[in-house]
Formats: structure tokens, C-alpha cells, sequence
């Protein structure tokens, strides 16, 4: 269960043989060896039917469908093969109890900032002088008292990232412009990507959450909702510098993607398919990219990173142990 | 993690039996030839199940690599390996 399986052609997906089939238009057949696949990432028309899903859920893949232009609109999860009622319990009294909530709201924003100044920093050391961001980073990073209630720390969260997106427009190259963030549409080219990226680093986490007992829509930072798997968007903050970002910056200066990539529809600026492609792949590498893990004394895959983030939430839910989210080390 | 090449020379009436289980795993790279990275358990999975299958007279073949990154691969002509993982 390691690969990212991303299906952009039109047709239809299947079981065949005990494993994945894709069909095309042009009734090409493509296979997906099922054993090695973590989830499935549908960017076209796909038709798919109720043998595939109850196949995909007993081997726990999930599969993430990606409508119109590419906004994410939903997943198709298994069924959870870890269930437990104490797991779901401690998440929800960890919820409930408003000092305990606080606490893990902090520690989710120290680490968004503190992988934000990683990037941030980087750039600094290459002719760029952000060194006006990083002290007001730091100075959010400060204000990060155990009193602050959860829309304050949302606050202090979104006044943090203004400051490290007020560095983009200097990382990309001319022609990029950025401007400050906006979705629903995004508006202009380096917002697409973004919210692009974003969705992907969302989808990830989802498929790392379902992986233990934790229920994804129990959250601390984020409002618990009817619809959004929360948790999904508490952890995926943490690693969107690390994942999305990162891609933006190499694809953009290394002119992988151009203005050609892009579209203007609806008021707002989208991907095209060519773009769509070219981010994901290098996405795909990011995530198999590797690094030393100091506590786990072994190499691990930043992908990977994602599983270790919500085992360690859900130890220390379950057994107190103290939680230290993921900060950047290297 | 496990790199593995799988090479496999069966009676001809029982290759489709082999395509079927590697496709499971591994991607099918050439006739009777399949590759792909797979977990440590999986791969012991894959060879005693590959022996298993095994009648007299035919072989199956696992080179077995520490993980993708030990193997040096070159391909001449088309590699269907390549963006295995965008269809």
C-alpha cells in the first residue's frame, strides 16, 4: 500500500482478474496492481460500479474524485478496518475538554508556522531578503499563549500566513503574480496552484487518517463540520509548506509550468489538464522523497510522514503521551 | 521496502494463470516479465505463492533489490514503467 494511482483519461474502471482495470475511450486497458496502491485519484469521467467499491474497500484503497476542473468533490473511503470505540471516545472528550482542544490547536499552529519559516528561511539564504517575514512569523509564533481562545489562535494562524504568502510574489518568477490568497475562485495562477495543492495534501491526510481508528471529522483547530473531514484539514495544514508549496516553487522557477498551463473560466483561473499533470507528478515525488527520522532511526518517505503524524495524535490520545507535530529538522 | 523482477517460463497454457496473480502486485513490463516495489511481507507473500504455482519443468525467477532506489535501470525504447502511476 504505497503508490498514488491518478487516472486522467476518460472510460470506465474496473474489477478484472482481482485487480484494477482501467478501460478507456479508445478501449485501451491499463492494470493497476491493486496490492500496491493507496488510493486512486480520479481527474476525469470515470463510470465505476459497486463491484469495484466493495473490492477497492476490502483492500482498503480509497479513492479520491476530483470533478469539474479538478475541484476535489469527495471520496470514496473503505470501511474502516481499524475500529475502536475508545479511540473515538478519547477524540471526542480531547474535543470537548476546552483547555485540552487549546492545546492541541496551539501545537498544530506552532508547527504550521514553524514549517512555513522553513521555507521561508531557505529563500532567505538565496538572494532574497525575508528577514522582516521571519521576525513577524516569529512574533506570531510568540503569541501563541495557552489562554488564546480558538478563534484567537485561528487568528494568529491567519496573520502567519499572510506574512509567509507576502514572500511568494518575490520566490516566483515575473509574470507570477500572486497578490494575496483567493479561492472560490482562485483567481489567478499562483492561487490555482495552490488551492490545487492544497486539495492534494488534503486527500493525502485523509487516507493517512483512515488508516487508524481516529475518526476524521472530530478536529481540534478547525470546527468540527457536517460535511469536511476536519481533522484532515488540521493535520494537512502542518504539511502544506512542506508538500504543496515546495512543488509550486520548483515547477514555477524550474518553468515546468508556464501561463500556458492555465485558463480562464468563470471569473476565475484553473489548471489545465497539461498543468494538472505536471504539478501531480511532481507532487508524486515529493511524497516518495525520503529523509532520516531521527526517534524512528530509519529513512522514511515524507508520505509516510503523513501516517506518522496521526498514529502519534492518536498515542497520545489514547495513552497521554505528549504529541509534538511535525516541525521540519532539516 | 522490496525492488523485485519477476521472470517466469511456464507452459504456454498457464501463463495467463501468472499474468493474472503478478498483475496483483507488480506491473507487467514485458511477456513474462513483471517489476514493481512492494513491501518486505508482500514480496515473501509473492514468492511462496509463485512456488506454489509452479508445475514440473517450469521456473520462476525473483531478483529481489533493498528498494528502487539500489537498482539501476536503463530502458532502451519504450519503458512501461513510466508514469505507472498516471493512466
Amino acid at each position: 500500500m504505497t503508490e498514488n494511482y491518478h487516472v486522467f483519461s476518460d472510460g470506465r474502471l474496473e474489477r478484472h482478474n482481482d485487480t484494477v482495470r482501467l478501460v478507456t475511450e479508445d478501449d485501451e486497458k491499463k492494470y493497476l496492481p491493486v496490492e500496491n496502491a493507496e488510493a486512486v485519484f480520479l481527474h476525469g469521467q470515470i463510470d465505476f460500479n459497486t463491484r469495484l467499491v466493495s473490492f477497492l474497500n476490502d483492500h482498503g484503497v480509497a479513492v479520491h474524485i476530483f470533478g469539474w476542473n479538478d475541484y476535489y468533490a469527495g471520496s470514496v473511503m473503505p470501511e474502516r478496518g481499524q475500529t475502536s470505540g475508545r479511540t473515538v471516545t478519547e477524540q471526542v472528550r480531547a474535543y470537548d475538554d476546552p483547555e485540552h482542544r487549546r492545546q492541541l490547536a496551539r501545537k498544530f499552529i506552532r508547527a504550521s508556522i514553524h514549517n512555513m519559516r522553513a521555507n521561508v528561511s531557505y529563500y532567505d539564504n538565496r538572494d532574497h531578503d525575508f528577514g522582516s517575514v521571519i521576525t513577524r512569523l516569529d512574533t506570531q509564533q510568540e503569541r501563541l499563549e495557552p489562554g488564546l481562545e480558538i478563534n484567537e489562535l485561528m487568528g494568529v494562524e491567519a496573520t502567519a500566513r499572510r506574512a509567509y504568502y507576502s514572500t511568494f510574489d518575490d520566490i516566483l518568477p515575473d509574470g507570477f503574480v500572486f497578490g494575496g490568497r483567493e479561492y472560490n475562485p482562485p483567481k489567478n495562477e499562483v492561487n490555482s496552484l495552490i488551492s490545487f495543492g492544497n486539495s492534494l495534501v488534503y486527500a493525502n491526510v485523509v487516507s493517512a487518517i483512515r488508516a487508524t481508528a481516529l475518526d476524521p471529522a472530530i478536529s481540534f483547530l478547525h470546527e468540527p463540520g457536517d460535511r469536511r473531514y476536519s481533522l484532515s484539514l488540521d493535520i494537512a495544514d502542518i504539511f502544506k509548506p512542506l508538500l504543496a508549496d515546495r512543488v509550486i516553487f520548483r515547477l514555477v522557477n524550474r518553468q515546468q509550468v508556464d501561463m500556458g498551463d492555465f485558463e480562464e473560466r468563470l471569473n476565475g483561473c484553473l489548471l489545465t489538464e497539461s498543468g494538472r499533470e505536471a504539478y501531480l507528478k511532481e507532487f508524486e515525488q515529493m511524497l516518495d522523497q525520503t529523509v532520516e527520522h531521527p526517534r524512528l532511526n530509519r529513512k522514511v518517505s515524507y508520505q509516510h510522514l503523513l501516517r506518522v503524524e496521526v498514529y502519534k495524535l492518536k498515542k497520545h490520545l489514547l495513552t497521554g503521551e505528549e504529541y509534538a507535530p511535525f516541525e521540519r529538522w532539516w | 521496502m522490496a525492488y523485485l523482477i519477476v521472470v517466469y517460463d511456464v507452459e504456454a497454457d498457464r501463463t495467463s494463470k501468472f499474468l493474472k496473480y503478478l498483475r496483483q502486485y507488480l506491473v507487467h513490463v514485458q511477456n513474462s516479465v513483471f517489476e514493481g516495489e512492494l513491501t518486505a511481507g508482500q514480496a515473501v507473500d509473492v514468492e511462496n505463492t509463485l512456488e506454489e504455482m509452479l508445475e514440473p519443468g517450469e521456473s520462476v525467477m525473483v531478483y529481489q533489490m533493498a528498494g528502487e532506489s539500489y537498482v539501476e535501470r536503463s530502458v532502451y525504447g519504450e519503458d512501461p514503467m513510466d508514469d505507472q502511476q498516471f493512466l
